[in-house]
């Protein structure tokens, strides 16, 4: 097994506006990221949790062009309202990078 | 149709450039020279006050260049989302800095101003009428989201935009509009094709995002033909690349094919990107899908309180060892404690936030139990009124410095306190309870336009 930060060229989370999360996973080359892409791994039920949502508002979106893999979630808390602690979505990618791949 | 050529000065205007690649930039004789100032990204507070998240100085700075450029070229100049929220208050802001730049500069610009906060009254008879509804896991929208607002922005299209460069606009200082509807006016005003003034648009909207190496921010330069555009670097040292640029289609929107705006949904599924030169990237196959009804982001925040704020280190291993049930014990105290003022539970809230432990991902933290040597303690307390904010923040950083604990040996005091005033008084907070997309019947509708003629420029 590997863990997705030592495969992945970018792992980097962002507000997509004040509501949303998205999270990107990109590749530096076309094979690393079809055999992540198909390996199923990246689910919605094993993404949910790591964000405390429900498998059904996760969205997951393989963008070939870029090598890269969108992830997009709803914040538990809106952007800068009381009880975020971080207000531009910037450092929640970390779970992502510990996800187990096969070989 | 002649090629048109845009130049974005900077992902938002105040973040800066070089003047190598803004002068590279003008040489290239571009039809437009524009910035979007805005972003949600800092959060409720600068569109609930009506300030800017970038200092005044440095917008000085970069309007500075573009407008004494865009004159002396006779390149019309625009800023979009003026102030960071596009708000009434922050268009009157970047027209006070104009003002100041004209008069140093002796500039005399005919200038449009664009404002798009919108009245409450409009927005009370469009909820009535069925016009708005939630962009995104918001609730529907009421009455009273509308009222307790403190600022209510719209994020118009490009339809003002041309009407200000038809009307001879040289300068044009814009209220918040959607980006890529800055850059996507011009072009689509001459006729080229949506798909690809769009995506151009887009791309170049966040400045040097697109451009290697990545050193801060920068000028970016797109140019739009027939069937393609290219995007290039301003600064001859930099490149752009396919890597760069089609990974910017993803940035900051929540999917990466269909990226929506007032009167349409820009697609991307079919598009190629090339590397035609080294520094220059190729872009083709962007369409562009027609809305059936014309809609703009509404964008409003409201106060909820006052916030102070305190930062502390805890070192003491035993203290560590034991912050779970002395942040409780803490607490209680701070609770008995302001009662004794007459403040109650319900007038204020406080977080503690414990950095080195859990204070980024909270409950998500997947190594919460990691080793620990040091922790940074942030308490932040929201209250009803500012003087409940300083005096629970007060007794709290009282509480949290001199609690005790089991196995205490620190009995002086358990926190290294950086600096005198501790408490740090922020003002102000706002959330934003307003993230809702609105039907127009018109483009123009949520938008006022005036003009300051050349003359005038100097002495409104």
């Amino acid at each position: 097994m590997v863990k997705l930060m030592d495969i992945a060229r970018v792992v980097r989370g962002k507000n997509a506006g004040a509501l949303q999360l998205t999270l990107d996973v990109m590749f530096e080359d076309e094979e690393t990221y079809r055999k992540v892409r198909d390996s199923g791994v990246l689910s919605p039920r094993l993404i949910a949790p790591l964000y405390g949502v429900t498998d059904n508002e996760v969205a997951i979106i393989p963008f070939d062009v870029a090598k890269a893999i969108k992830i997009t979630v709803p914040r538990r808390v809106r952007s800068g309202s009381p009880g975020d602690t971080d207000v531009y979505g910037a450092q929640q990618h970390v779970p992502l990078m510990q996800i187990d791949l096969p070989d | 149709m002649p090629p048109i050529r845009l130049m974005a000065t900077t992902g938002i205007l105040g973040y800066g450039f070089t003047e190598e690649a803004f002068n590279a930039g003008v040489a290239m004789k571009p039809d437009l020279i524009a910035c979007d100032a805005g972003s949600s990204d800092p959060g409720p507070h600068y569109l609930g006050s009506g300030t800017a998240f970038v200092s005044r100085a440095a917008v000085k700075r970069d309007l500075a260049l573009m407008v004494t450029a865009g004159v002396a070229n006779a390149i019309p100049v625009m800023i979009g989302s003026a102030g960071g929220s596009g708000s009434d208050a922050q268009v009157d802001w970047t027209l006070d800095i104009l003002r100041e730049i004209c008069t140093e500069n002796d500039l005399a610009p005919k200038v449009a101003v664009i404002r798009t906060e919108q009245s409450k009254d409009l927005l009370h008879g469009k909820l009535a009428a069925g016009k708005i509804q939630p962009l995104g896991p918001i609730g529907d929208l009421t009455d009273e989201d509308i009222d307790d607002a403190s600022r209510i922005v719209a994020m118009m299209g490009p339809e003002a935009y041309q009407q200000a460069l038809q009307d001879g606009a040289d300068v044009v200082i814009a209220g918040r509009g959607t980006d890529a509807a800055l850059f996507a006016a011009l072009p689509l005003m001459k006729g080229a094709d949506p798909g690809l003034s769009w995506h151009l648009a887009k791309i170049i909207e966040c400045g040097a995002q697109v451009v290697e190496p990545r050193e801060g921010q920068d000028c970016v330069i797109g140019t739009i033909y027939d069937d393609h555009f290219t995007v290039e670097p301003g600064h001859p040292d930099r490149r752009c690349t396919v890597t760069r640029v089609s990974a910017h289609t993803l940035y900051e929107n929540p999917e990466p094919y269909r990226l929506k705006e007032p009167d349409g949904t820009l697609v991307t599924d079919q598009c190629r990107f090339e590397q035609v030169e080294e520094r220059v990237v190729k872009v083709s196959g962007s369409r562009y899908e027609p809305a059936d009804q014309y809609t703009v982001k509404l964008e409003g925040a409201r106060p909820v309180g006052f916030r102070t704020v305190f930062v502390a280190g805890i070192r003491d291993p035993i203290l560590i060892a034991g912050i779970d049930d002395f942040v409780k014990s803490c607490r209680q105290r701070i609770e008995r404690d302001v009662g004794a003022l007459g403040i109650e539970p319900a007038d204020f809230t406080l977080s503690v936030h414990l950095y080195g432990k859990n204070a980024v991902m909270g409950e998500l933290e997947p190594e919460a139990d990691g080793p620990v040597h040091e922790l940074g303690l942030l308490l932040d307390v929201l209250g009803r009124t500012e003087d409940i904010s300083r005096a629970v923040l007060a007794k709290s950083r009282y509480a949290f410095l001199h609690t005790d604990f089991p196995g205490r040996m620190c009995i002086s005091g358990n926190l290294a306190i950086p600096f005198s005033p501790s408490d740090m008084h922020v003002g102000a907070v706002y959330e934003f309870n307003i993230w809702h997309v609105m039907e127009c019947d018109d483009p123009m509708e949520c938008v006022r336009m005036e003009w300051i003629e050349s003359e005038e420029v100097r002495s409104w």
